[in-house]
């Protein structure tokens, strides 16, 4: 054991003389430092504005004067996502997805004003992130570390009195192994920091330490991967440029081909392309404006045998109200029908591309990384959800106000005749039925839980990796 | 792959004798021609360059069906929504229009913002700020992680195999010590060089161009845009190669020069680009998207409470033509409607007029920034070659407006003077992309 960290201490001491060792860490350690003080401020600046803007739009609702209860209906509602706690570590889908959306009725409408819309464009790395950088640059530091481990034994000769000391050539590659772990160690600090900050802003500790325990396992990795080169080759030009088009396959060219592999696959039918195959099976639904549409005949007879009268306006209850009512309930069935087969959809082309993560390590951290964060397609679509639960909510409550409070009688009349026009409004008062709307993660085990087919891809790749590392060491010749 | 034919640095030539030079460059054909790792780097250029290409072109055939489909999708719908109206109040509100921008034909070579900003529209007589900033926007998580496209691999993945490639020439030939009596019967040591780093630059430039030419066959593109993207998919490369050529020159290991080169790259690519994106976005503030739909909205909303003169009042500012027939008697008139839809988008006009100049300032700034960052700049060009940049896009922007604005057009006359519902006359519906009908 202690000879394990004599040598792993040995490799510390070499890296601290090597300028560029030092300067590769501290380029990478002011990146880290950077990218999270302007993220973390940024989502502040953002979380802040978002529950303005929320704060607003619900007052605004609940202000507005005496009125028909359908034009409240119309008037609608903006819902806005609180982005989650660790997305200030990693922004991940808030950056491409809509954060704001309006809530009308009959209608599903699309989440508006995503981040990077308006953001200027400067190309595909432009927006760094904290997870991005330790997704993707963090490997190039363990790589420059790592790669010269045993290397520089061969090449200073003192590899053959090492071994012919009888320092097995396993215990060898563990002491440099834990001179890595060491270094995994040290890089994975700025992480806990930000999982810490986002602790205290509510985030759940199990969270935290499983974003730290997934990175560290991915960056261990790496660190097996640049040793395993160092042990195997034994020209120090080989071991890097091999190790350096690995991080380019790995972590630039594979996750992007597995996009346009996954988008080649189709499966990904827009909105418009939805709605208007939606839009001919809704127009066997009838229009719910009009009561007299035939579609609505039967209900009406329905009604009127239910309460033994002859005509509408008998009816204690505001027909065109109930009209209302019933066929916003049929249409949102129909719509979320839709929605949901859109987001099964949706859902299925992201495990299409998350299966990649198999040949490529860093899609998998990626994709774990946004499920624990809670900034993934499963968020996104959950806080649709939530949103067409409130509309269909409040929707509803205004068509059960309109079909409980107004008279039928005024209700017809009340675009030619101003007098029964102002009988069928109603009192402000009513609109505090507007439930608020705050959006919250999940909690942290369902994350995590999400979370794990993705984080667990990364397993076969340490296994196999140690098993070289093993197989290495044994056969380790100067 | 065919044998380079011309090295770009072809001023090679001019401060040696012809006779010799001529067989410098055989000697380092026959060089390259012997080393594997050129060959298979070469290959791996091809084959990722093929890829790209081959996703690009499969991308735009699907979005080019999607289209089709859509064209007639959107007209059996507007078909079916407009046979029971007996109004033309009623026939503006559910009849949509099918809005696009196709892509050109060099959109298979940089799909660019294509994935993350809308292309496609549908719009109806209704306020147009509510509508217009609807995105029917690509996948998010493959919008997030971004596609294999020829521009990212050019501009990107490219400087990366050309600084693997080149990094070791020199150190290699000093660790092997070669490299002095490389240098003594060579006669011109800077012609040597040259040739060395020019046949490995030219192969990968024949290896990346081909897939590109032989897509843009396929795809039709104009022969003048394809030597566009061409010229400066060469200048790119040359620019690298002169780079990792002058660093690999420093009499130092070989680690440290790819190092040094890999910290460039991160430099120009992520670094510069980063930094810029974030000093932009905060010089140049936009409205919140949010506060444009609220304004509207509210106005629209309020308009219903209002006396409805003061919005006919308003509407006739812009439209003075319609002030004879603006008096409005009973509690719901169609034109009132529309005019109030029409005093939404003028509220929300200043807000909305901000956030598009907004973006065409950061997009200037964008561009500025780009020359310090030549990945990114090669990257924008493209784009804009491809007409998938944020400009076209914003053109495309444009035209949706008036669009719009002919849709008004053709309703307006015919609510305003209660001209009788004739169902024929929606056959003279403007139709997007093709020229105004008169009213």
């Amino acid at each position: 054991m202690k000879r394990l960290f004599t040598i792993a201490a040995a490799e510390w001491r070499c890296w601290q003389r090597s300028r560029l060792a030092v300067g590769a860490a501290a380029l990478l350690a002011a990146l880290l430092l950077a990218t999270t003080v302007l993220t973390t401020l940024r989502l502040q600046a953002e979380a802040a504005e978002r529950a303005h803007h929320q704060h607003q739009a619900e007052a605004a609702f609940r202000a507005q004067p005496d009125r028909h209860p359908h034009r409240m209906v119309h008037y609608g509602h903006y819902v806005f996502r609180a982005p989650a706690p660790l997305a200030l570590f990693d922004p991940g889908l808030d950056a491409v997805t809509g954060q704001s959306l309006f809530l009308e009725g009959h209608r599903q409408n699309t989440a508006l004003f995503a981040g990077t819309a308006a953001s200027a464009d400067l190309g595909a790395f432009s927006s760094l992130s904290p997870a991005w950088v330790y997704q993707v640059l963090a490997p190039l530091l363990l790589v420059l570390l790592g790669h010269g481990a045993l290397l520089r034994e061969r090449e200073a000769g003192t590899l053959a009195p090492l071994l012919a000391q009888g320092l097995g050539g396993g215990t060898l590659l563990a002491g440099k192994a834990l001179a890595l772990v060491a270094v995994v160690g040290v890089l994975l600090l700025p992480l806990a920091g930000a999982a810490g900050l986002a602790v205290v802003q509510g985030e759940s500790p199990v969270a935290g330490a499983s974003l730290v325990l997934l990175y560290g396992a991915y960056l261990l990795l790496w660190a097996a991967l640049a040793l395993a080169a160092s042990a195997l080759w034994r020209r120090r030009g080989a071991v890097l440029a091999a190790l350096a088009s690995l991080w380019i396959v790995l972590t630039l060219v594979l996750p992007a081909l597995a996009v346009s592999a996954t988008a080649a696959g189709g499966g990904g039918a827009g909105k418009i392309e939805t709605d208007l195959a939606m839009l001919t099976e809704l127009r066997r639904l009838g229009d719910g404006h009009n009561a007299n549409d035939p579609a609505f005949a039967q209900l009406r007879a329905k009604l009127l045998a239910q309460h033994g009268v002859q005509r509408v306006e008998d009816l204690p209850l505001n027909l065109r109200g109930v009209v209302a009512e019933y066929s916003e309930r049929k249409l949102t069935a129909t719509l979320n029908a839709w929605a949901q087969r859109q987001q099964a959809g949706e859902q299925r082309l992201a495990t299409r591309l998350a299966a990649h993560g198999w040949v490529t390590p860093v899609l998998a951290l990626a994709g774990a990384s946004r499920a624990v964060a809670g900034t993934d397609l499963h968020h996104h679509h959950r806080f649709l959800q939530e949103a067409e639960a409130l509309r269909y909510a409040f929707v509803q409550g205004l068509n059960r106000v309109h079909a409980q409070q107004l008279a039928y009688a005024d209700d017809i009349r009340r675009s030619s005749d101003p007098e029964a026009e102002r009988r069928t409004r109603v009192a402000a008062s009513t609109w505090q039925l507007l439930d608020r709307f705050r959006f919250v993660p999940d909690a942290a085990p369902a994350r995590v839980a999400r979370a794990a087919p993705q984080g667990l891809m990364l397993l076969p790749w340490l296994a196999g990796l140690l098993l070289v590392l093993a197989v290495l060491g044994r056969r380790l010749q100067p | 792959m065919s044998a380079p034919m011309s090295p770009p640095m072809t001023h090679g030539t001019r401060d040696t004798r012809g006779p010799a030079a001529w067989a410098a460059l055989r000697r380092e054909a026959r060089f390259v021609a012997r080393e594997r790792a050129v060959w298979a780097w070469w290959a791996v250029v091809l084959l990722l360059a093929t890829l790209a290409v081959a996703g690009g072109l499969h991308e735009v055939a699907q979005q080019r069906a999607t289209i089709a489909r859509l064209t007639e999708a959107d007209r059996a719908d507007r078909a079916a929504a407009q046979q029971p109206l007996k109004d033309w109040g009623s026939a503006a509100y559910h009849s949509f229009h099918f809005t696009h921008e196709p892509p050109s034909d060099l959109a298979f070579a940089a799909l660019g913002r294509r994935d993350d900003t809308a292309w496609k529209h549908r719009i109806r007589l209704l306020a147009l700020e509510g509508q217009i900033h609807e995105r029917d926007a690509a996948h998010p998580v493959l919008a997030l992680t971004g596609r294999f496209d020829f521009a990212f691999f050019a501009a990107f993945v490219l400087p990366l195999v050309l600084i693997v490639l080149l990094h070791g020439l020199r150190a290699s030939e000093r660790q092997a010590g070669r490299h002095d009596l490389l240098v003594a019967t060579a006669g011109q040591t800077a012609a040597l060089w040259r040739w060395r780093v020019g046949l490995r630059a030219a192969g990968v430039f024949g290896a990346a161009a081909l897939p590109l030419a032989v897509g843009a066959a396929l795809a039709g593109t104009a022969p003048a845009t394809l030597a566009a993207a061409l010229a400066l998919l060469a200048a790119y490369v040359l620019g690298w190669a002169w780079l990792a050529a002058a660093v690999a020159a420093w009499q130092r290991p070989a680690e440290l020069i790819l190092a040094a080169l890999l910290a460039l790259w991160l430099l120009l690519a992520v670094l510069l680009p980063a930094a810029g994106r974030g000093l932009i976005d905060r010089a140049v503030p936009l409205p919140a998207g949010a506060d444009i739909l609220l304004t509207q909205r509210e106005a629209v909303n309020d308009a219903w409470d209002l006396p409805k003169a003061d919005t006919m009042a308003a509407f006739v500012e812009r439209h003075p033509e319609w002030a004879p027939y603006a008096a409005v008697q009973r509690p719901f008139e169609w034109k009132w409607y529309y005019a109030f839809q029409q005093v939404g988008d003028q509220r929300a006009e200043a807000l909305s007029r901000a956030y598009t100049e907004g973006r065409r300032t950061r997009e200037r700034w964008a561009a500025r920034v780009a020359w310090l960052a030549p990945p990114v700049l090669l990257e924008r060009q493209l784009q804009r070659l491809a007409r998938t940049d944020l400009e076209a896009l914003l053109a495309y922007e444009a035209r949706v407006r008036a669009f719009h604005a002919e849709l008004r057009a053709f309703y307006y006359p015919r609510l305003f003077r209660a001209l009788p519902f004739e169902p024929e006359q929606l056959e003279g519906l403007p139709r997007f992309g093709t020229p105004a009908a008169a009213p």
